[in-house]
């Protein structure tokens, strides 16, 4: 076993095990911590996958800026003793959300194997290595690609922040009968 | 590792975000459910990214990651202004628009 054949499994149970954790603790702040350790795992595995600078806006955005806003949300609607809410009216809801979920994820797993993706991959020659990244670097192969064929879907990038901006003032602002 | 291996991780990932959206009942919870998905859709994208030798995959995680930070930002404003409207957030509660 290489060191990066154990790093994806430790990588992949850590991943695995906190996203159970999302979405079974009964106190919202603990799935949200749970969460913020999935999205760290995942950033680990964009490192594994030699996405340096991917891994790192993972971290710095989504764990970092995105995760804290909604902490703050969090923190602010969730009642003292974790916000445990009233008796359930749909009983067999736990039920049968497992069982579909466990369809999908073997509908999935299912697709996955008895395709022929690896075969097909190791088929074309390709066997893992970036030749763009050793070309260039990683942040450079990031920008020279951004910039080059994917400059609209950038502009409207841009766009789509503005009116996420514009939509969460609105919304978020008192409107005063007179 | 295989593809095949990042994608099972993936995919498990995925339904367990799907499963959250479907059993819980607190809406900041199935936010963070929506999350666990998207971020398994771009554990896949940067899987076909490096097996398949092209820069394209991190494109995509780029501009979900945008989407996703914009899909926070508004959602939970709408939370929020339900919360203060309503004064609580279990989505079963929230059924005036029921028939």
């Amino acid at each position: 076993m290489t060191l990066q054949v154990i790093a994806f499994f430790v990588l992949a149970t850590i991943s695995v095990a906190s996203a159970l954790g999302v979405i079974s603790f009964r106190n919202p702040i603990y799935s949200m911590l749970s969460l913020i350790l999935n999205l760290v795992s995942l950033a680990f595995f964009f490192l594994l996958l030699e996405a340096i600078f991917i891994a790192t806006i993972q971290i710095l955005i989504y764990a970092g800026a995105v995760m804290v806003l909604f902490l703050f949300v969090v923190t602010m609607l969730t009642p003292e003793g974790g916000g445990i809410s009233g008796p359930d009216r749909l009983r067999w809801q736990w039920g049968a959300g497992v069982g579909l979920g466990i369809i999908l994820a073997g509908g999935l797993i299912i697709a996955l194997l008895s395709g022929s993706l690896a075969a097909d991959a190791k088929a074309a020659g390709l066997d893992g290595l970036s030749q763009a990244v050793a070309r260039f670097g990683n942040a450079e192969a990031f920008g020279q690609a951004l910039f080059h064929g994917f400059t609209f879907p950038f502009e409207i990038t841009g766009v789509l922040l503005v009116i996420a901006v514009l939509g969460a003032v609105v919304m978020s602002r008192r409107f005063v009968r007179e | 590792m295989p593809v095949t291996a990042y994608l099972i991780v993936s995919a498990l990932l995925f339904t367990i975000g799907a499963i959250g959206v479907l059993v819980r009942r607190n809406p900041l919870v199935m936010f963070m459910s929506i999350e666990l998905m998207l971020n398994a859709v771009n554990l896949s994208f940067m899987a076909f990214a490096h097996f398949l030798n092209s820069v394209d995959g991190w494109m995509f995680v780029f501009l979900v990651l945008t989407v996703a930070a914009a899909e926070v930002v508004v959602g939970l404003a709408i939370i929020v202004s339900i919360f203060r409207t309503r004064h609580e957030i279990d989505v079963d509660e929230l059924n005036t628009l029921k028939g």
